[in-house]
């Protein structure tokens, strides 16, 4: 199958309050120029917004800053959204901050950003590592069959 | 850059109607919070959250409406939420609100199913 690469953008922004919502917006903006239907959409921001407020709340960078990439790529069967989120802060175990958090549906008051990113994205990866920095890679398709 | 959530009450004969504009973050789930809590503390037991003019909620302004909940079931009382957008109602079921607040499509039904 081809595949053709038809949007890219990059942003770095300020760990300020409510930055989440650049992140998102300009993420949503590509989204609908690929097509993507607005429930996918809805469901994309809502995890960029989700590892933005973990980048911002937990990485303790000391650039103060949050790296984004996003790729939009229409394919035969549909389109798919690439994201990178990257902070250049202390890391996390990912397989520690799952073991903390309840099963679906339990009442928890915090830490279900990364259980939250993983039900509403396609395909999520996590690059990360003590004082190394964080990248979460995530993929949301308009399509869920696209072998 | 903010986003000022907006909140408005409608005093009901036995209950209230709270309306959410924009996003609910820290800073909205505390402007939420303050009003439940006032009229909790007017004796309030049935409240209604409608969030048709919300489109976004992030994981801690859910952890403040959890801890409204759980407030508002110490005191006897109940809440309900009503008009999601599919994904905010997908967040509140892994979030494990709706296993404590009833959910409805609409106004008119939560209204008649809550007695309000």
């Amino acid at each position: 199958m081809t595949s053709t690469a038809e949007r890219q953008m990059e942003l770095t922004l300020p760990m300020v309050a409510d930055i989440e919502i650049a992140a998102a917006r300009a993420a949503g903006n590509l989204a609908r120029e690929l097509g993507m239907s607005s429930e996918k959409i809805d469901e994309m921001t809502h995890a960029i917004i989700e590892a933005c407020i973990n980048a911002r709340e937990h990485s303790g960078c000391e650039d103060n800053r949050i790296y984004l990439r996003f790729v939009g790529t229409s394919q035969g069967d549909g389109s798919r959204i690439d994201v990178w989120i990257t902070d250049h802060g202390r890391g996390f175990d990912p397989d520690e901050a799952r073991s903390r958090r309840p099963a679906v549906g339990a009442t928890h008051k915090r830490g279900r950003g990364l259980q939250l990113i993983e039900a509403h994205m396609d395909e999520v990866s996590i690059s990360t590592s003590s004082g190394g920095g964080t990248t979460i890679h995530m993929v949301k398709y308009e399509k869920k069959n696209h072998d | 850059m903010t986003e000022e959530l907006r909140v408005a009450v409608d005093r009901k004969a036995n209950g209230a109607v709270l309306y959410t504009k924009g996003y609910i973050n820290n800073v909205g789930g505390e402007e939420i919070a303050n009003r439940a809590y006032e009229l909790m503390d007017d004796n309030v037991r049935t409240l209604l959250l409608n969030l048709r003019d919300t489109k976004i909620v992030n994981s801690i302004g859910i952890s403040i409406l959890i801890e409204i909940i759980e407030k508002m079931i110490d005191k006897g009382g109940s809440i309900a939420f009503c008009c999601l957008t599919p994904v905010i109602h997908k967040t509140f079921q892994i979030m494990g609100l709706a296993n404590y607040a009833k959910i409805f499509e609409n106004e008119d039904t939560a209204l008649k199913e809550l007695g309000l």
